[in-house]
Order: structure tokens, then sequence, then C-alpha cells
């Protein structure tokens, strides 16, 4: 008679969040098309469009790019705005180091490459139940990329070539990225002031400096508005 | 865009979103848990997304705004990424085929 072999609790873990997270696959995918084609829009080759997905692998910060995109690069405003966008990464991962204080740097690092807002809050809630486990961040995090990262490289692949209104559309969709996080952001009353200076301050840097400049001083504008306020998130 | 510069692009965004990444982990004794900057950090996306998408229409013209609308409100009403990316889609092409 065999004995069953008891899954070791990494594995166990995995398994949970891999299974937890595969619908990401698809709601992550059709972002990723939607990327993939934007890249298509201003002429990425595949490899390229595919390399901003594996290695950035960030919605907000692509979207923010492509916002940018210009000839020569405004890199400098590029990567502080991926900087600015993606700085709650810095708190999520800070919460994690300790949730997670034993796990090795060489193991932990690696699955940090894949955290994602969705798959820290599944992490976070799963401590909460008492099942703390670095090895359910990475399965979770792994049928987000694969639908993000696969996504793009179906959205790049699909034989469009938009044309008249829908050219207009498609070269709308990395706007649309950031917008469709707006309500997600939206704290009632107490947003309409700080959104009103951010917005202000960006039409007038953007009539002066240039866009690039406009989302990071209109943004820290607002920002310093709601700060100097008292509010919190 | 020639390929040197895209190459340029997609390696300087991505070291920025590697070290943001990591550098939570790996800097969590030096980064306070409460105070000013954790602060500052929950208070500034919406602020830079409603700057970023102010200049996106100022660039892109009324069917982007239309777009917008679409997309704010479709999300509003559905919390679905993937309905406030369609609405706004089709909104969009709507208005720029309306002239």
């Amino acid at each position: 008679m065999r004995i069953p072999r008891a899954a070791s609790p990494a594995w166990t873990a995995f398994r949970r969040g891999f299974v937890a997270a595969l619908p990401f696959i698809v709601s992550n995918g059709v972002g990723g098309i939607v990327m993939g084609v934007a890249y298509r829009g201003v002429g990425l080759d595949a490899l390229a469009a595919l390399a901003f997905s594996v290695v950035v692998y960030s919605a907000t910060a692509q979207a923010v790019t492509l916002g940018l995109w210009a000839a020569p690069p405004p890199l400098a405003a590029m990567a502080l705005a991926c900087v600015a966008t993606n700085a709650r990464y810095l708190v999520m991962g800070a919460h994690l180091r300790q949730l997670f204080a034993e796990v090795p740097r060489r193991v932990m690092l690696p699955i940090l490459l894949l955290l994602a807002d969705a798959s820290w809050l599944m992490t976070v809630a799963e401590a909460e139940r008492g099942r703390r486990h670095a090895a359910y961040l990475l399965g979770a995090g792994i049928p987000m990329a694969i639908g993000w990262v696969g996504g793009t490289a179906l959205g790049h692949a699909l034989p469009l070539t938009p044309r008249g209104p829908l050219a207009v559309a498609a070269a709308f969709l990395p706007l649309a990225f950031v917008v469709a996080l707006l309500p997600t952001q939206w704290r009632g009353r107490r947003s309409l002031l700080p959104w009103t200076v951010a917005a202000a301050v960006a039409i007038g840097v953007a009539a002066t400096l240039g866009p690039s400049w406009a989302m990071l001083i209109g943004g820290a504008a607002g920002t310093a508005i709601s700060a100097l306020r008292g509010d919190d998130a | 865009m020639p390929e040197r510069d895209v190459l340029l692009v997609v390696l300087t965004v991505g070291v920025a979103s590697v070290l943001m990444r990591v550098g939570g982990f790996l800097a969590a004794s030096a980064l306070p848990s409460r105070g000013a900057l954790p602060r500052l950090l929950r208070l500034a996306p919406g602020n830079l997304f409603i700057a970023f998408a102010t200049a996106g229409v100022l660039e892109a013209g009324w069917p982007a705004l239309a777009g917008c609308v679409a997309a704010v409100a479709a999300m509003a009403r559905t919390d679905r990424e993937w309905a406030a990316l369609g609405a706004g889609f089709a909104v969009t092409a709507l208005a720029a085929a309306l002239g």
C-alpha cells in the first residue's frame, strides 16, 4: 500500500496562490492586449514590446512612458514618472519585509520582481487568515505575469492597422489605462481641491515646459496641497 | 524612434520599476512605517494620475476628453478595468468620427 507523501508547506502555499490568481490571466491579458496594440501603434517591434512588459511589468509605468513617447526620449522624465507612479511598491515591500523577515534575500528578491498590487493584497489577506508564506506571493504573481506578458504579445501580433477614428482611439489607450484608475483614487470632496490644483498646474506646465513634466509637477502640486491640509490617503 | 533609444527607455524605466519593487523590502528598516513619507506615497497617485490625464487631454483634444469621461464612468460603475478601456476606446473613436 502506498502512503501518500504530504506536500511541502511551500508547494501548498504556491499552489493556493496560483489557483487563486488564475482569473488574472484573463483580466491582465485584456490589459496586455491593449498595451500590445498601443506598442504596435507607436511602431515598436514585437521584441521591444515584449521587453517592455517583461522588464518594466507595470501597466501604469508603461502607459505613462507611452504618454511621454517622443524622439529623443525624455529619459529623466520617464524614470521620474515611473518612480512617482510606482512609489507605492516601496510601502508594500517594507510591509512584506515585516511579514517575511526570516526569508533570505536571495529567495525574496526574485519573487518581488513579480510583485503586483493584487498579489500583495492577496498575500496580506492570506497572512491575516494565519497562512503566511512567501510562496503564496510567488504563486499569485505568476498567472498575473503570464496574462500581462502573453496579452502584450497577442495584442502586438493582432493584424490591426487602425486608421482614421480607430487610430485616434488607439492613441488614446495609454491615457485610458491611467484614467481608469482615477475612481480608485477619488476620496470624495476631499479630492476636489488638490485634483483641481494638480490639473491647473499640469495645464500651465504643459504649455510652458512641455507635457513631459506636466504630470510630475502638477502631481507634486496637488500632493502638496493634500499633505499641507493634513489628508491621509 | 531608433532601436538604441527604445532600448535606453526599456532599461531606464525597467531599472526604476525594479528598484521600486525591491527597494521597500531592502530598505524596510530605513523606511518609516508612519509619518510624512508613507502619507505622501499614499496621497501622490491620484494627483499624479489627474495631472497626467489633463496634460494628455490637452494634447489629444476633445475626442480624448470624451473617452476619458466614458472610461471613468465605466470604471466607477463596473470596477472593471477592461470595461473602462473598452468604453474609452469606443467613445474616443465615435467622437473622432463625428469630428
